[in-house]
């Protein structure tokens, strides 16, 4: 059984008018345990509310249609209890863009110490849980700092130790990265991969990078409220232009590729990242020069 | 000041070497420092000793890291923060002269910050951009000539004019802020990450739109970013900050040549750039620096030898 099941799933929120506007359109997927799968889509293209609806954090489900089931627990029903909405909290982990809003304590370890503590840890469990969550994302040393004097990059990932103490099985990025400068970028989605490859969580990313999408096992892109393609990043790739269509670009190395293949050169994939698409380009010169 | 430290400084000016100098400045920095918390065990040198010149009528870059000056820089270029020591030039006069007076340079250099979208506050679109205009005493007439201009250079269409900013999408939010700028037609626009968190087409878009703004004005522009793949397409110059100072300044062509040395201070290169980069270790020739993909498309058609339209 999926981790995640989402079954025809349709969403709308309401206008100050009261009119309905969809967000989300009939959406049919699931998520394995242990995938990283990257979500796509232009700003309002509805990645955000499908994300919030995992977590049970939209406003209004009086426009929501269709099922979601997290780990068994069905999100959308009329009779769901308050310890399913705390069991699926704990299941899953939502990681927002703005690292300043996160941050509750005045002190590193404090803060992410807030998730677990909350959830009735006791020590000393809640004193390991504390230390290994931050040993994970790289910021032991920073345990006594104030958060407020941290790198975007470091707030994001004492956020991030935040959600792991409270050990979840899915963890949510919301544009984990959009305020970010590349360093922190580099640091934010590396410790992502790392607790998808070595922690075994799964990881649901929402995102506008390209490179960054180069870098999942699977890419899902939403266009208007509809899945648009699903499948490897390759796979994904190589519809330039219904990306185009729904507002993303190629990376630009992959984009180079395709356009030189459209003008009659043999290459041969995958080129989702500028290595795969060197390799791809050289051999193909060797080959030039060798006849 | 005492003459004799006046004489001092003016020494020390004359013997300033100005990194990328231009025949007629917009905007020179001369021996710019600027100290944040000074006396405090938080001090810190944000910008240290520069010496730069800012080219009239060009679209101009700045890049580097977080922490590494550029967002102290355009605040110090409309002088919303006063250099701790130096000058700042506008038309080589020293905005700081008459400091009461510093509200004038603002109209003159208009600076959109990060996020301008929360800036928003009129009750329609076309209101908020109006505000800027308006309350430099402009005539109605042109105030409403430079609203429906600077909603055209962002991209506005002009259905949305009447309704309430705060009903639009984050990307049309942001090109409402643009705009409110833009329409105090500033001799110089400064704007500090202009496109983040936006996705790939809204970047185009604001970097087009800014670009076309700066063509047809002929206003200097200034951008922030950490976009390396924006700045190579879009920038005539480009300035490094690193360690608080200038690491190097010049054409977009100068600079990306040096793609090795953005490197070193751990700055991203364009992907493209990279590409070409790994390529020429295999022996692969190129007739310059590559930073954009249509070049790189050209050039590798030239190396393989394919025709445009498809026949090899």
């Amino acid at each position: 059984m999926p981790l995640i099941d989402i079954k025809h799933l349709s969403y709308a929120y309401r206008e100050e008018n009261g009119e309905p506007v969809p967000v989300l359109k009939d959406i049919s997927l699931s998520i394995e345990k242990g995938e990283y799968v990257v979500i796509l889509g232009h700003n309002g293209s509805g990645k955000s509310t499908l994300a919030k609806l995992l977590n049970m954090v939209v406003d209004d489900y009086e426009f929501a249609e269709g099922e979601i089931n997290v780990e068994g627990i069905n999100v959308l029903s009329e009779d769901i209890t308050e310890e399913d909405v705390l069991n699926l909290r704990k299941t899953v982990g939502m990681v927002f863009q703005n690292p300043d809003n996160q941050l509750v304590a005045t002190i590193v370890e404090e803060d992410v110490a807030f998730g677990p503590e909350n959830l009735g840890i006791p020590n000393p469990e809640l004193r390991e849980r504390v230390d290994n969550a931050l040993a994970t994302v790289g910021m032991t040393e920073y345990a006594h700092h104030e958060p407020h004097r941290l790198s975007g990059g470091q707030k994001q990932r004492v956020a991030i130790a935040g959600i792991i103490a409270m050990m979840p099985r899915v963890m949510i990025f919301d544009e984990s990265t959009a305020m970010l400068d590349p360093i922190g970028r580099r640091e934010v989605i590396d410790t992502l991969e790392m607790l998808n490859r070595e922690k075994g969580i799964t990881v649901l990313s929402i995102t506008h990078y390209m490179d960054e999408a180069a870098r999942a096992d699977r890419v899902i892109v939403l266009d208007d409220g509809k899945v648009l393609l699903d499948g490897t990043p390759a796979e994904v790739f190589s519809h330039g232009d219904m990306l185009r269509a729904a507002g993303l670009e190629l990376p630009q190395c992959t984009a180079l590729c395709y356009e030189l293949m459209a003008a009659g050169l043999e290459l041969k994939g995958p080129f989702n990242t500028p290595e795969q698409c060197a390799k791809a380009l050289a051999k193909a010169w060797r080959e030039k020069e060798g006849c | 000041m005492s003459k004799k430290k006046k004489q001092i400084e003016a020494e020390a000016m004359a013997s300033v070497e100005i990194i990328h100098p231009a025949e007629n400045p917009k905007l020179r920095l001369l021996n710019v420092s600027y100290v944040y918390s000074k006396g405090t065990p938080f001090e810190m040198k944000a910008l240290d000793s520069v010496s730069l010149d800012i080219h009239p009528g060009k679209l101009t870059g700045i890049i580097g890291h977080t922490g590494s000056g550029k967002s102290t820089m355009v605040q110090l270029f409309n002088g919303l923060t006063t250099p701790t020591s130096g000058k700042v030039l506008l038309d080589g006069e020293d905005i700081w002269a008459k400091p009461k007076e510093i509200g004038k340079i603002r109209f003159r250099v208009g600076l959109v910050m990060q996020y301008p979208e929360y800036q928003l506050f009129e009750e329609t679109v076309s209101e908020d951009i109006a505000f800027g205009p308006k309350n430099m005493g402009l005539p109605r007439e042109e105030v409403l000539e430079r609203v429906a201009e600077s909603a055209r250079f962002v991209g506005l269409p002009p259905d949305i004019m009447d309704m309430s900013p705060f009903d639009l999408s984050g990307g049309q939010k942001r090109r409402v802020a643009i705009a409110g700028i833009m329409a105090m037609r500033p001799e110089v626009l400064v704007l500090d990450e202009p496109a983040a968190g936006l996705d790939p087409q809204g970047r185009r878009a604001i970097f087009s739109g800014i670009k076309q703004y700066n063509r047809q004005t002929g206003c200097t522009v200034i951008i922030v970013s950490h976009s390396m793949e924006d700045m190579a397409e879009f920038c005539d110059d480009v300035v490094v900050m690193a360690h608080s100072k200038v690491l190097m300044a010049g054409s977009r062509d100068e600079i990306f040549a040096h793609a090795d040395k953005l490197e070193a201070v751990g700055l991203d290169i364009p992907q493209i750039t990279r590409l070409a980069l790994m390529l020429v270790k295999e022996g692969l020739t190129f007739p310059e620096s590559l930073y954009t993909v249509n070049y790189a498309a050209a050039a590798f058609k030239d190396a393989f030898g394919l025709k445009e339209g498809g026949d090899v």
